[in-house]
């Protein structure tokens, strides 16, 4: 979970990309880490098999705004998407703060969704957590591709809970909604934080400390 | 409660002033105190030559990844790892159900060495951990929501 370090003045997220084998997760992070200032980024750690199948998790470390003088710091992870891998899914998903669920926008592939964003409520369920309190976004990948099920099918099958969340049609390849996605989940997160941590003066006025990442 | 929600400059200072002591003892090179999910709570020697970030979330994901090799013959989870390098090892314990102790070092000490210190300064850091988790109550408000950059500025990019 997130930690505030008042020494340091840093705070640090974690956030988890999820979603059924081959859905564009490591993609994701490939085209952040890509993209972002090298002072801004660590390295990109990727624990694959040989055939590039993510084997327990890739990893990229973010600096991103500063405010009031606070560093954020996000961690991203992604989880290995095949079905046999649950136990890995279970353990990357230990003291996260935010998810982005990537699935595949392909017809065929639209069952492996379902499938996946279950087993994401089974394994937050097991650690006492529930996707009404854990911050997340869709992410409705590979919108390049032939035979796509149309926007409003994916929202109905996969953004059918109480409160509905924001969602994003992406080609992770060429990095179209890469960072729309990352900056709305890093958003809520952020905003979930402050609402936590808001006991007083909510009415002052500051100014936003805005640090460019790219 | 798992979580450690804040630290402040005297908790740094008294973790600090724990991991400095061991790592003079051990002669080790650095030594991290993290979650389980791999989140940095303390650290402390050779932090500019070794990235710390990575090291720490490679650590919990090979901690964890060995419960259920552990499981397999019967065992809830080790409490230790080590992985032995040809110039550098690393020693990692587990401090409590939630977080581990990670030492990195070379060749003036012994994996033997290492292991007593651990032990010692495990029980001192496990007390400290607790009370930071049982402690009640905010740190005084460090951001607004008026701070967060508004809807359509970027956080990344």
């Amino acid at each position: 979970m997130s930690i505030i370090n008042y020494a340091n003045k840093e705070i640090q997220f974690k956030i988890v990309y999820y979603g059924p084998a081959l859905c564009g997760k490591t993609t994701n992070l490939s085209y952040i880490h890509s993209q972002v200032a090298p002072e801004n980024k660590g390295d990109l750690v990727s624990l694959a098999t040989a055939a590039d199948r993510t084997l327990f998790f890739d990893f990229l470390p973010l600096n991103a705004v500063v405010i009031k003088g606070f560093k954020t710091k996000f961690q991203l992870y992604t989880v290995p998407g095949q079905v046999i891998y649950n136990i890995t899914r279970q353990l990357v998903l230990r003291s996260v703060d935010g998810i982005v669920f990537v699935a595949d926008s392909q017809w065929e592939k639209m069952e492996e969704n379902i499938e996946s964003f279950k087993n994401l409520e089974e394994n937050l369920t097991k650690q006492n957590l529930s996707l009404d309190t854990v911050p997340y976004v869709l992410q409705y990948n590979k919108r390049d591709m032939p035979h796509v099920a149309p926007i409003n099918y994916m929202e109905y099958v996969l953004n059918n809970r109480k409160v509905r969340v924001q969602s994003f049609e992406s080609v992770a390849s060429t990095g179209q909604n890469v960072f729309s996605t990352l900056n709305a989940i890093s958003r809520l997160l952020l905003y979930k934080f402050t609402k936590e941590s808001d006991l007083a003066n909510k009415r002052s006025k500051t100014t936003v400390l805005m640090s460019t990442v790219r | 409660m798992e979580t450690i929600p804040f630290l402040t400059k005297e908790d740094v200072a008294a973790l600090d002033s724990l991991l400095m002591h061991y790592l003079e003892k051990t002669s080790g090179t650095l030594t991290l105190v993290i979650d389980k999910g791999g989140t940095i709570i303390a650290q402390q020697g050779e932090i500019e030559s070794i990235d710390i970030v990575i090291v720490s979330a490679l650590a919990a994901g090979s901690f964890a990844a060995t419960k259920e090799l552990a499981r397999r013959i019967g065992e809830n989870e080790f409490s230790a790892l080590y992985h032995q390098g040809v110039d550098r090892h690393i020693f990692m314990a587990a401090l409590d159900e939630h977080t581990v102790i990670v030492t990195v070092f070379g060749d003036r000490t012994t994996i033997g060495l290492v292991r007593l210190f651990t032990v010692n300064v495990a029980a001192q850091l496990r007390t400290l951990l607790n009370q930071l988790r049982q402690r009640d109550g905010l740190e005084p408000k460090l951001v607004l929501e008026e701070d967060l950059p508004v809807v359509g500025e970027n956080i990344f990019g």
